[in-house]
């Protein structure tokens, strides 16, 4: 009688073990600490870009503005074809 | 690059200059509050991204609640760049419903709903609502046990509307309960019938933003405002604006991506502290203020009544402003705006921390 049961004892315990070898948490971001730098290093080249477009459409709209404040940004509509 | 022919051969067939010059006949007003305007070009580039990204996402989501837990797991694991998509897809909807929230209250504090702008405000309105079911309709497509926990409350308490509650709840489950036909329901919703009629409803929005021209406050006189062309000044600040709030989510994405719980059990307890969405917070919070049963009613059913009676004054409320609607000041649909707006934030924030 006592052979089964520590038998079966000892069975739930093993298969208790599994619990702790059970994963928390889903990795939901690359775990390889080189992935992570690239990752991060895209993040930094992302936004320098960004801030590069910024500065090019700013630079745009000023000049816009400054040939709309001049008057000069319409269009003349007898202009002579030259071809 | 310039392609003379291939030039002359759209000329030929469509007349671009007369649409080159109706682009810049649009004119914009410009005034101190001007900032309001940037909201709504803001949450039609974030639903762009949402269509984007989802796309993506959809090719390889399995609407099955025997297989959606791991094929999203296999997106964020095993998939080049799944894990950011992914990511991407759930920030951009965060964010485009705060913008969403700020583009309602603005529009309320600024009455740009008066006449005639009325049906502008309602097909907003019912852009908001969609917005918040794409967030509920998203969220269960997890399948895990918080999410699964958080749309039965959810379906749940749709449910305890009279007379048509139990059509309601019936309707979106699919069923008596919360079970593998509510993740497929879900997923149509998700992926077709809101994205159609969301389409559909933007269309209208920005058809009838070009009918009327952009609203002014009644507080700007027209001695102090501008009018600027819409293309290329507006156009421009735009772009600058979007780019910003696309290097905002992407950091987001990156920085925080989302966790995936425990896939959903149906017959398991639901987890402890289990709260809805942020968004939904100030509702469940304010059903907690009610108690079981009031005047021998059921105080879920009465609160839940309360609730939709004022969502649906604050959808009405373009009829309701008659001040507005005659042109004159009208202190009192500002001072419910502010109200409307205190009690949301302070519920959400009872939410979080309680």
């Amino acid at each position: 009688m006592m052979k089964p049961m520590i038998i079966a004892l000892a069975g739930m315990l093993l298969s208790a073990l599994n619990l702790f070898a059970q994963q928390d948490k889903i990795d939901v971001f690359p775990a390889v600490p080189y992935d992570r730098f690239i990752v991060y290093q895209n993040l930094i080249i992302f936004w320098i870009g960004i801030i590069g477009l910024i500065v090019i459409i700013k630079m745009k709209l000023r000049e816009i503005e400054r040939t709309q404040k001049m008057g000069i940004d319409k269009d003349e509509k007898d202009i002579p074809i030259l071809d | 690059m310039n392609c003379p022919r291939l030039k002359s051969w759209f000329s030929e067939r469509y007349d671009f200059e007369e649409m080159k010059s109706l682009a810049k006949q649009k004119l914009v007003p410009i005034h101190k509050y001007e900032i309001w305007y940037y909201t709504g070009g803001i949450v039609l580039f974030l639903f762009i991204i949402q269509f984007i990204t989802g796309m993506v996402l959809s090719f390889y989501y399995i609407p099955y609640f025997e297989q959606a837990h791991k094929s999203i797991i296999d997106i964020v694991t095993k998939l080049n760049m799944g894990w950011f998509f992914r990511s991407l897809h759930h920030w951009g909807a965060q964010i485009a419903i705060v913008v969403l929230f700020i583009h309602v209250w603005s529009t309320l504090l600024l009455k740009a709903y008066r006449k005639p702008r009325e049906f502008l405000w309602f097909s907003g309105f019912i852009l908001l609502g969609i917005s918040i079911f794409f967030g509920l309709s998203g969220y269960l497509l997890l399948w895990d046990e918080r999410a699964f926990a958080a749309v039965r409350v959810a379906t749940g308490g749709a449910g305890n509307l009279p007379v048509v509650g139990e059509f309601i709840k019936s309707f979106l489950r699919g069923g008596i309960d919360v079970t593998g036909d509510t993740l497929t329901r879900f997923y149509a919703f998700h992926v077709s019938v809101l994205p159609l009629v969301t389409l559909a409803l933007i269309g209208l929005h920005v058809l009838l933003v070009q009918y009327h021209g952009m609203s002014v406050p009644l507080s700007v006189k027209k001695e102090e405002r501008k009018e600027i062309p819409f293309f290329p000044n507006l156009f421009y600040k735009d772009l600058v604006i979007w780019l910003v709030v696309l290097g905002i989510i992407v950091s987001l994405a990156t920085l925080l991506p989302p966790e995936i719980g425990k896939k959903a059990d149906p017959l398991a307890p639901a987890p402890e502290n289990i709260k809805p969405e942020w968004y939904f917070l100030f509702l469940f919070q304010t059903l907690k203020l009610f108690p079981g049963e009031i005047l021998g009613l059921n105080g879920e059913t009465i609160a839940i009544l309360l609730i939709s009676a004022g969502i649906f004054f604050f959808f009405l409320i373009p009829f309701f402003d008659r001040k507005s609607q005659r042109g004159e000041k009208s202190t009192l649909f500002t001072w419910i705006g502010v109200i409307y707006f205190l009690y949301f934030v302070v519920m959400t924030v009872f939410g979080f921390i309680s």
